[in-house]
C-alpha cells in the first residue's frame, strides 16, 4: 500500500510521543503491544497492526534497559515493524528483521543523545550556584525535546522514503564512529563515581569499597545482596562503637568517684 | 576589615557541609508530595552517563528545596548537592525523595543526606528491576499480547490499565511512606548524626565498590597472533589477573586526575577520545 504524507506525519508524531514515553513519565504507551494498536489505526489495518505488535512485544520483553546498558530499541522497533507488516505485506517475523537495523541504529543515537548530555552537566553546577531553578527546569524539558525530536527523524525517514533508502542513510555512518562513541558511554559511568568518590572517600572507607568490587567482580552478586552486607557491617560497626563510647564514659566516671 | 571577615565566614560556610540556616522548616503538605510524584515523571528527562538521572532528580524536587532553603546560600549548596551522580529505579525513586525531603526540611547535615541517598539508590534499582521490568511488566505485557494475538484490541488497552494502576499505586505509596517514615526516623537520627553518616557511608561505599564493577563496561578487543593460535588479551591477560581490573584503573584515574584538578569536562573529551581512538585502530 502507499503512505500518505499525513499518515507518516501521525506515525512520526506517534514516534515523538513514546520516544518520549521510553524515558519520562513510563505509562509505557511505547511498548510494540500498544504501537500495534495506534499504526493500525492509522494505516487502516487493525488486525495486522494488533498482531505484528504483539509478536515485537514477545521480542521486546527480554530487552529492557537494565542499569543504564541499552538493548536495540525495541521503541524503533515496535514502530517500523508494524508499520512495513502492514505497508509491504510482510509476515511479521520478517517484519521484525527489517527493524532490527533501525532498532540497532536507533540505540547509537540513544548513546549519542546520553554522551552529548554529560558536558551540560557542569553548566547545570553553574546554575545551582546561582540558584537558577528555571534554566535547570529548561535543561530537562530540552531533554524531552531531544528525545522526541531523534525518535520522530528515525520514523520519518524509513515510512514516508521507504526502507531501502533509509538503510542507506543508516549505513553509511561509520561503524567505528558509532562503535567508538558506545565504548565511551561505557566507560562514562568511571566520571560520576570518581566525583563521588572525591567527595565520600576517607582512608577508614577503602575497605569497603574494596569489599564491594571484589564481591561483585568474583561471586556476581546483586547490588541488593551487596548493600545487605555493607548493612550488616554497618550495624556491627554502629553498636560496637557505641558500645565502646558507653565503656568509656563508664570508665572516666569510675575514676571520678575512685578519686573522690 | 569587616568585609574581609565576613567574607571568610562566607567562604568557610560554602565548604562546609552543614547548612548555614538551621532552623527547620515544615513545607511539605499532602499535595506537595503528589507534585513531586509528577514532577518525578521527567527523572531521565537529561539522563546522561556521566551523571545519569542527576538533574532530573533535582527537577524533581527543585521547588519543594525552594520553599525550604530560604537562604540563597543553602539553596545554591542544596541544587549542587543534588546535581551529584543519581541512578536509580524510575517508580521506586519517590522513596528516596521522601526521605530525601524530611532531611533536607530538618536541615540535616549534606554528607548524612549524600550517605542516605547513595546507600539507597542501588538497591532500589536492584528490587525495582527485579519486580518492575522482570516481573510485573512481562506478565501484564504478555496478559496484553496474547489478546492482541487473537486480533483483540482491548489487549494493549487493558495492559496499559493495570500497568498504570501499578506505577502509580507504587509511586504515592512509597512517596508518603519515605517522607512520613523520614520524619519519624529523624528526630532520632539528629542526636546520631554523626554516626548515622558513618554507617550510611560503609554502605554507600560498598555499593559504589560494586557499580564499578558492574556498570562500567570497558574490555579490550584486542587479539595478538603467535603462529597459528590468537591470543585475546582480554581473556588471557586482563582476566586472568582479575576481571573488572580495566573498570577499576579508569576510575582510578579518573579520581586522581579530579584530584590533580582536571575539570570533569576535560575527562568526558578525554574518555571519548579514547573510545574513538581506541575503536578505530581496533583496541576495543
Amino acid at each position: 500500500m502507499h503512505v500518505t504524507l499525513s499518515q507518516a506525519l501521525l506515525i512520526t508524531l506517534w514516534a515523538f510521543i513514546i520516544g518520549i514515553d521510553q524515558f519520562n513519565g513510563l505509562f509505557h504507551i511505547h511498548r510494540p503491544l500498544v504501537t500495534g494498536l495506534i499504526i493500525g489505526l492509522i494505516l487502516g489495518d487493525l488486525q495486522t497492526g494488533l498482531i505484528t505488535g504483539a509478536t515485537l512485544e514477545l521480542i521486546a520483553m527480554g530487552m529492557v534497559p537494565l542499569a543504564g546498558a541499552q538493548p536495540p530499541n525495541m521503541v524503533i522497533g515496535g514502530i517500523i515493524g508494524v508499520s512495513f507488516a502492514i505497508i509491504s505485506k510482510l509476515p511479521p517475523q520478517a517484519a521484525v528483521a527489517l527493524a532490527i537495523p533501525f532498532a540497532v541504529a536507533a540505540q547509537g543515537c540513544v548513546t549519542l543523545i546520553f554522551t552529548a548530555f554529560s558536558p551540560l552537566m557542569h553548566k547545570a553546577d553553574q546554575w545551582a550556584d546561582e540558584c537558577n531553578t528555571k534554566a535547570i527546569a529548561w535543561l530537562n524539558y530540552f531533554g524531552l525535546l531531544t528525545h522526541g525530536s531523534f525518535f520522530a527523524l528515525i520514523t520519518f525517514l524509513p515510512i514516508y522514503f521507504g526502507a531501502a533508502y533509509a538503510q542507506q542513510v543508516v549505513g553509511a555512518i561509520p561503524t567505528w564512529i558509532l562503535g567508538g562513541l558506545s565504548v565511551a558511554g561505557g566507560m562514562m559511568p568511571a566520571i560520576g563515581f570518581a566525583m563521588l568518590l572525591k567527595i565520600m572517600l576517607k582512608k577508614e572507607y577503602v575497605a569497603f569499597l574494596i569489599i564491594g568490587f571484589l564481591l561483585m567482580t568474583y561471586f556476581h552478586i546483586s547490588i541488593l545482596g551487596l548493600a545487605g552486607i555493607g548493612a550488616a557491617i554497618a550495624l556491627y560497626d554502629f553498636y560496637a562503637n557505641k558500645n565502646k563510647e558507653a565503656n568509656n564514659k563508664k570508665a572516666k566516671k569510675e575514676m571520678h568517684s575512685g578519686g573522690i | 576589615m569587616v568585609s574581609d571577615s565576613v567574607n571568610t565566614a562566607d567562604n568557610s560556610a560554602n565548604l562546609s557541609t552543614a547548612y548555614i540556616d538551621q532552623t527547620p522548616h515544615k513545607v511539605v503538605k499532602k499535595s506537595t508530595l503528589w507534585i513531586v510524584v509528577l514532577r518525578s515523571l521527567l527523572l531521565q528527562a537529561s539522563f546522561n552517563y556521566e551523571r545519569m538521572q542527576a538533574a532530573g532528580w533535582l527537577y524533581g524536587i527543585m521547588n519543594v528545596l525552594k520553599k525550604i532553603h530560604q537562604d540563597k546560600r543553602d539553596l545554591a549548596k542544596s541544587m549542587r548537592m543534588h546535581l551529584e551522580f543519581f541512578n536509580t529505579h524510575p517508580f521506586l525513586v519517590n522513596f528516596i525523595m521522601g526521605l530525601v525531603l524530611a532531611m533536607e526540611e530538618n536541615k540535616e547535615d549534606q554528607s548524612t543526606i549524600r550517605s542516605i541517598k547513595v546507600a539507597t539508590m542501588g538497591p532500589l534499582g536492584g528490587i525495582g528491576d527485579a519486580l518492575c521490568w522482570l516481573t510485573v511488566l512481562p506478565i501484564l505485557a504478555g496478559l496484553g499480547a496474547s489478546m492482541a494475538m487473537q486480533g483483540n484490541p482491548m489487549g494493549p488497552i487493558i495492559f496499559l490499565i493495570l500497568f498504570n494502576v501499578f506505577q502509580f499505586g507504587v509511586r504515592i505509596g512509597l512517596m508518603n511512606y519515605g517522607y512520613y517514615t523520614g520524619v519519624r526516623a529523624i528526630s532520632t537520627m539528629r542526636e546520631q548524626t554523626k554516626r548515622i553518616s558513618h554507617a550510611a557511608s560503609i554502605v554507600a561505599l560498598t555499593v559504589i565498590g560494586g557499580l564499578i564493577a558492574s556498570m562500567i563496561k570497558l574490555k579490550l578487543a584486542w587479539v595478538i597472533h603467535v603462529g597459528q593460535a590468537t591470543v585475546s588479551i582480554q581473556d588471557k591477560v586482563f582476566d586472568a589477573i582479575m576481571p573488572n581490573l580495566l573498570p577499576l584503573c579508569y576510575t582510578l584515574i579518573m579520581f586522581y586526575l579530579l584530584k590533580k584538578s582536571y575539570s570533569p569536562v576535560k575527562l568526558i573529551g578525554i574518555t571519548i577520545a579514547c573510545g574513538l581512538i581506541g575503536k578505530f585502530i581496533g583496541l576495543f
